[in-house]
């Protein structure tokens, strides 16, 4: 085993540092690379229908393809079922797989049960876990700092918020990097002009396959103030211990608990629209009928498959979104 | 003064020259459009002035898909929804409703509150309900699409959803002997299922059936017997983008 442990999603990423190991969220792995589209192939020739996420494929193209990543921890509860699928098929490709579970309606002592497996799997204990915890509350504030200069100081534009708080899922496996990194966005925000825009938007959903969406909705006269998931990735609950933490992280869990979490920010943000990403056959496109139904502000549904540039349908759909929303003002 | 008023679709290109009201308009197919119509440069595509006998420095108005593409000093840009639910108020005066478009690949609503736009819906990743559909399932009936426009009647279940395997399924249907009049039927209504499913969630007093589907009168007929309101179909219905934006050039 090297010292890079990938991860499908975000996990307690605290066991892999006490570990001695550095997490690496494939989904970032497989975005930032020039290689993502031979990933995307790669999954194909092996035989990945041309139907399947593309974020699964482009993972597992990813890991095949690398030759630092050797070990994989795969979330089988609270994210999807094709990850089963994933780590079957990264098995048979010679990669260890461990498994992770969140449970579904957040019970902290199944909760703890499944760090403590985890860190019995990786030769650490709890103690070291929690240590870690403390640690991360640094980058982890810093996050949270750069989302509230984001909504309530309007110094931040919605792709720096967006990559800030993604990339806590792993903090790019460079905490200090990620910290200074942050420290300066925090400090050059300070010298700029308050932004201010025609509509203030929220983006609910995985992040989306075309992270060129962002800046395309901030020349479009808009801002993304409310990244809903990439904010939890940066686990925002900081008066609590550990498993608190993660029980209240509402990504993995029912989605009543993320409706109830995007609610309460597009109150405390003034949100005026939400655009749902959803990524091409997911099972999360059928969500988007319960966000309609408790969600009062009006909701553009988008989605992605495997183009990484934002196509013309969407951006025509976004323009006509934010002037809808203005119009309404 | 006059002014050019362009919706770039997928299919067509629908133009008119206008200096208030729609009295010289023309529709070309996108590829002859893009061809005879002006010329490609570095920083988008110059529309050909003289070709459409207009002064240098007459307004553009834009939208559609390859609104973007036209590089014209001053063009002014209004996306099609909005180009769309002007151009249903001007034609109908219908200011709460529902506006329906069906175009090549596209279809969309636009739901109206008081002349508003209170939401919308446009397709995505499948032109399944849009007029490319048509075409292609008219073309394996060995109908033209104003033939296939007059079959509602006792419409023939159809399931795939998509508009190239639904030609597999058709001849497969045929060469098992179902009736070619209630395949056409059952194309037209399955192009208004997916409509009436996105607009039985948020019930209208009436529907504007607007773009190049809405000349399919069986649609138009269908859409009203699913949906329980009455269909209003305006006098220009492929140009109501293009009364949209000669409406919104009032206001410049």
């Amino acid at each position: 085993m090297n010292d890079k442990i990938g991860i499908t999603t975000t996990i307690p990423q605290e066991v892999i540092w006490a570990a001695g190991k550095t997490p690496v969220d494939l989904n970032n792995l497989f975005l930032a690379s020039e290689l993502r589209d031979s990933f995307l192939n790669r999954a194909y020739r092996d035989g990945y229908p041309r139907t399947t996420c593309a974020w699964i494929a482009g993972i597992y193209g990813a890991v095949v393809d690398s030759e630092n990543i050797d070990t994989v921890i795969f979330v089988t509860e609270g994210d999807c079922s094709n990850t089963h699928a994933l780590a079957e098929t990264l098995e048979i490709k010679g990669i260890e797989v461990i498994p992770f579970a969140y449970p579904y309606n957040g019970d902290s002592h199944l909760l703890r049960s499944e760090i403590e497996a985890l860190a019995r799997h990786l030769d650490t204990d709890m103690f070291e876990v929690e240590e870690w915890f403390e640690k991360l509350k640094r980058p982890r504030q810093l996050a949270a700092q750069v989302d509230y200069l984001t909504w309530a100081e309007n110094r931040i534009s919605s792709l720096e918020n967006h990559l800030c708080l993604v990339t806590s899922s792993d903090f790019n496996g460079d905490i200090e990097k990620y910290c200074e990194s942050a420290r300066v966005l925090i400090d050059e925000s300070s010298e700029r002009i308050p932004f201010t825009v025609k509509a203030r938007l929220a983006y609910i959903g995985v992040p989306p396959i075309f992270p060129e969406l962002f800046d395309f909705i901030d020349s479009s006269g808009a801002r993304v103030v409310f990244n809903e998931v990439q904010r939890q990735f940066a686990l925002p609950f900081f008066d609590v211990d550990m498993i608190s933490a993660y029980a209240s992280y509402t990504y993995p869990t029912k989605v009543f608990r993320r409706i109830e979490d995007i609610i309460r920010e597009i109150k405390l943000r003034r949100i005026d629209g939400v655009i749902h990403y959803t990524q091409s056959f997911c099972f999360r496109q059928i969500e988007d009928l319960l966000f309609r139904k408790f969600i009062d502000v009006p909701i553009l549904t988008i989605e992605g498959e495997s183009q990484f540039d934002l196509d013309e349908r969407t951006r025509i759909r976004i323009e006509s979104f934010i002037q809808m929303l203005a119009d309404r003002q | 003064m006059k002014i050019i008023a362009l919706d770039l679709g997928s299919r067509s290109v629908k133009i008119a020259i206008s200096d208030g009201f729609l009295n010289d308009y023309n529709i070309y197919d996108t590829s002859s459009f893009f061809s005879d119509c002006g010329k490609p440069g570095i920083d988008g595509f110059k529309l050909d002035f003289e070709k459409f006998g207009l002064e240098k420095d007459a307004r553009v108005f834009a939208t559609g898909y390859g609104r973007n593409a036209l590089s014209i000093a001053s063009a002014t840009v209004l996306p099609e929804i909005q180009a769309h639910a002007l151009g249903a108020i001007e034609q109908t005066g219908l200011k709460d409703t529902a506006v329906v478009d069906l175009g090549g690949q596209d279809s969309k609503i636009i739901w109206l509150e008081d002349g508003r736009i209170r939401d919308f819906f446009m397709n995505d990743r499948c032109a399944a309900s849009a007029g490319r559909y048509i075409e292609n399932m008219a073309s394996v009936l060995g109908l033209t699409l104003e033939e296939i426009s007059n079959y509602y009647e006792l419409p023939e279940r159809l399931t795939t959803t998509c508009a190239v395997f639904g030609e597999s399924e058709i001849v497969s249907k045929l060469a098992r002997g179902a009736d070619k009049y209630r395949l056409a039927a059952g194309v037209n209504l399955q192009i208004v299922n997916k409509i009436s499913a996105k607009l039985a969630n948020s019930p209208v007093p009436n529907i504007v059936l607007v773009g190049g589907v809405a000349k399919n009168t069986a649609i138009a007929k269908l859409l009203a017997q699913t949906t329980g309101v009455p269909v209003v179909i305006p006098k220009y219905p492929q140009f109501n983008a293009v009364i949209g934006l000669i409406n919104h050039s009032a206001s410049f």
